[in-house]
């Protein structure tokens, strides 16, 4: 009785100890939502963020007063790749005329990485892994209007975003 | 001889990801997705809900880094993280919801001849996990398939160890019980 049990409870452990295939586009959606929130790090003085927020409006009053009921702020954006194999990684779109030379991306351990400020606006954008292979993103949305035919992905910042 | 590749450690790569190396953390997402998505998808059951965890779970680790008091034991800390989300999902309902099939190797079995058998097999034991309390589930996961030892369950979870092995215990037996009744067994 003991052994039949155990057995079959055996059975069922080793079953549950097979790999479980996660989603490859997880890591990337993580280093995504994680390049908006940084870590918790020493408290802000209590007055800092009002005085920021006094600039920001004098500035928005001063430059833009035509756009004051516009949501139209900048974003700053961390593009990430997980790409163990590659030799080189950049960030090619609209916003950087396609220049691979203009947003190189750094690595650590396979994860590239590049941070651009973009003004509100759809653009399209791919990497360029190695100089010669374009890819999508996999945690964002296909560009379905690439006139060049290579893959590309969609970013849309002052809107619902990607 | 040669040349081998060595991985830097947990408290390494915290380190670097708290003087701003985002990257690092990357590294961090890396080693341990494959290990704890897999606890997420067998204590809740459904593979969309159990990644959404998975990934709420490394976002909340990341942001909350300046509480991981000791960075060696990164991953211990993470896993219990981990485990409160999978708690809040509502394991128990979706599970019994949603049946699936359960990774990509179950439809890779196409090939073989046991087909039928084997998906029929992989199926009982979602439905006989599924009808395990969640704490049962939760225990018997962590201390077999994960292959923690019963003070790191505890600290993990804040049950005690003997509340932990009669949980254990109890889950083993009604898995077995819940195997006959499907003719498993």
């Amino acid at each position: 009785m003991f052994e039949r049990e155990d057995e079959t409870v055996e059975r069922v452990i080793q079953h549950l100890r097979r790999p479980v295939a996660i989603d490859p586009g997880l890591d990337a959606r993580v280093m995504r939502e994680i390049a908006q929130a940084p870590p918790q790090r020493r408290r802000v003085k209590p007055l800092w963020p009002l005085l920021a927020a006094a600039a920001v409006l004098a500035t928005m009053l001063v430059v833009r007063p035509w756009n004051w009921n516009a949501a139209n702020t900048s974003d700053t954006l961390q593009f990430v790749l997980v790409a163990p194999q590659a030799a080189s990684v950049a960030l090619v779109g609209d916003f950087n005329d396609w220049d691979p030379a203009r947003s190189p991306m750094r690595t650590a351990h396979g994860v590239w990485a590049t941070v651009v400020r973009l003004a509100p606006g759809r653009y399209r954008y791919a990497f360029l892994v190695n100089g010669v292979e374009w890819r999508a993103d996999p945690s964002a949305p296909a560009a379905k209007d690439d006139e060049f035919g290579t893959p590309s992905s969609v970013v849309t910042v002052g809107g619902r975003g990607t | 001889m040669g040349i081998s590749k060595v991985e830097p450690s947990d408290a390494e790569l915290v380190r670097r990801v708290r003087t701003g190396d985002t990257g690092a953390y990357g590294a961090l997402v890396s080693r341990y997705r494959d290990r704890l998505g897999r606890y997420a998808v067998h204590m809740i059951g459904d593979r969309e809900d159990a990644e959404e965890a998975l990934q709420d779970s490394f976002v909340r680790a990341y942001r909350s880094l300046a509480r991981c008091d000791d960075p060696a034991r990164f991953g211990a800390w993470l896993y219990g993280i981990l485990v409160n989300r999978c708690r809040t999902t509502g394991a128990r309902a979706a599970r019994r919801r949603r049946m699936f099939v359960h990774d990509a190797q179950a439809l890779d079995l196409a090939a073989h001849a046991d087909q039928a058998d084997r998906l029929d097999w992989t199926d009982a034991v979602d439905r006989a996990l599924a009808r395990l309390a969640p704490d049962y589930r939760e225990a018997f996961l962590l201390k077999h398939v994960e292959d923690l030892e019963y003070e790191e369950i505890a600290e993990l979870t804040g049950a005690g160890v003997s509340a932990l092995k009669m949980r254990v215990k109890r889950a083993r037996a009604q898995l077995q019980k819940y195997l006959r009744e499907a003719e498993h067994v």
